[in-house]
């Protein structure tokens, strides 16, 4: 009897602490500065350079370019970005490869759609997801 | 006349209690189990043959799912493996921040453990106070990796991220906090009565039986085999701290429940004595060729996770590729022994000796 009765003091004990819980999705969750959420993606920075198609482990990142159209400047634009959120697993891999920074990660992390298409995001989505921006993106 | 007869008895795939997608069909009589045949791989998603195809760095966000409960280690035995194959020596820095989370890590599987075996033979609210613990451990993590269970922090060479401002001291001030949490679940459960009754003498097995079964960690020291990797084979840091291996000889579920406890204690203390030891500075990343292509050969490195001995082997070709890549995963060579558990066992105890042995099903299966 004598650890039941130590139990129950500890539970009592408990009783008047501090509550542990909120009230999520009422009350927005804040995350910390490094959490790794949906990405955002700044269409003028990007160089075309491939990295990130060639680094993300799943596979979920496809994009096109096109030649910039001042014919003076070499190089390529980015024409198409799209990330398919149905296999992107948020590791983060994208950024770190990235040299301009033009995808970086947000601490956005509410993603459900009603369909499995509208978790195909592509560069107007990833432009507009502009809150919560990552402040240290590069080590 | 009662006529009586054998009923076979389909546990899961989809049940709470086998800690994600395992399924066991039981031969019964009556209460008594026959036989338990386990039948594994609901969660296999081939992450050696994936990993054929990647480069290193592409792994390590694999590794976060297999043991998804103490991720870190993970990251590690693959970045350790690399390193060897590599010959690469690690910054100090580096080295404190992997030893501090893996740790912590390893402190909050065992909490998980400890709440959802709790959960699983009756009693809710220590499930409850785990997890409050649990969160305090996985918002430090958050911080300093940015993901909850993912983590994908570790690289070959070092760590993706420096200690960010104030993390070092969080982390010496949870040290005392979980000391004072771990001595109220040891007044919650370990000394209450129905839980002793509980569990006392479940699931026995002897020592010849771990070993013969190849079990590891605590699975393998309640027996009273003194086998922990940090201590009889040092990697990383580890021979730096001063911490014990606690060791159990009852065998039982009992026996196992006292061991994890207790381990729980021991991170802490080495979590304590890294913190103190942390260097000021320092870089925190080894100088690593922007394409890791360790030389040809083999290696085989192995590690204390959690849950037992944690193993990988890379056959490489000299490629950015592994040739070769396979986990020794301790949760599936721990869930071997059941089938010889459970014989003979009441099915009231299918439950309390499935639980203690804490396996995590993404590893079972890889």
């Amino acid at each position: 009897m004598r650890g039941l009765a130590k139990g129950l003091a500890y539970t009592l004990k408990n009783m008047t602490k501090e509550k542990v819980t909120y009230n999520y999705p009422d009350q927005p969750l804040e995350m910390p500065d490094r959490f790794r959420g949906i990405q955002k993606f700044y269409p003028e920075k990007c160089i075309v350079c491939n990295q990130c198609v060639a680094i993300c482990p799943t596979d979920c990142i496809s994009l096109t370019g096109k030649a910039h159209p001042d014919p003076n400047k070499k190089g390529k634009i980015i024409e198409t970005y799209d990330i398919n959120f149905e296999i992107c697993i948020l590791c983060d891999l994208c950024t770190e490869v990235c040299p301009t920074e033009a995808i970086i990660m947000t601490n956005n992390f509410e993603l459900a759609e009603f369909s499995r298409d509208e978790l195909f995001k592509n560069l107007e989505w990833l432009d507009e997801n502009d809150t919560n921006l990552r402040k240290e993106n590069k080590v | 006349m009662i006529r009586t007869e054998e009923m076979l008895l389909n546990v899961g795939p989809q049940h709470p209690s086998t800690h994600g997608v395992f399924r066991i069909v039981l031969k019964i009589d009556g209460e008594i189990i026959k036989e338990a045949t386990p039948v594994i791989g609901y969660l296999h998603r081939g992450t050696e043959k994936i990993a054929e195809n990647l480069q290193y760095t592409q792994i390590i966000p694999y590794t976060d799912r297999m043991d998804y409960l103490a991720a870190m280690t993970n990251n590690y035995i693959l970045c350790h493996a690399v390193e060897t194959m590599m010959a690469m020596e690690i910054p100090e820095r580096a080295d404190y921040l992997r030893v501090i989370v893996m740790e912590l890590g390893r402190i909050a599987s065992h909490l998980v453990w400890f709440g959802t075996y709790l959960l699983d033979i009756g009693a809710m609210s220590p499930f409850l106070y785990a997890f409050r613990e649990r969160e305090a451990i996985i918002n430090l993590l958050t911080e300093i990796s940015g993901g909850r269970l993912t983590f994908n922090y570790m690289r070959v060479g070092g760590v993706k991220w420096d200690a960010p401002d104030g993390w070092i001291d969080k982390v010496r001030e949870f040290v005392p906090y979980m000391r004072e949490q771990l001595a109220g679940y040891h007044d919650l459960v370990t000394g209450n009565e129905i839980f002793m009754a509980r569990i006392k003498g479940v699931g026995a097995y002897s020592k010849e039986d771990a070993l013969s079964y190849s079990l590891s960690g605590a699975n393998l020291r309640c027996t009273g085999v003194k086998w922990d990797l940090r201590k009889n084979e040092p990697y990383s840091i580890y021979d730096r701290f001063n911490f014990d291996v606690p060791v159990f000889h009852e065998g039982d579920a009992l026996a196992r429940y006292n061991c994890r406890m207790a381990e729980i204690e021991e991170a802490l203390k080495i979590v304590e004595q890294a913190v103190e030891q942390f260097p000021e500075e320092g870089p925190f990343m080894a100088k690593v060729p922007r394409i890791i292509k360790p030389p040809a050969g083999e290696t085989y490195v192995r590690i204390e996770s959690p849950r037992g001995e944690i193993g990988c082997y890379i056959a490489s070709k000299g490629k950015k590729e592994p040739y070769r890549l396979k986990f020794r995963r301790p949760s599936f060579y721990n869930l071997q022994i059941l089938p010889k558990l459970l014989e003979g066992e009441n099915i009231s105890n299918l439950i309390a000796i499935l639980g203690g042995i804490d396996i995590v099903l993404g590893e079972v299966d890889g």
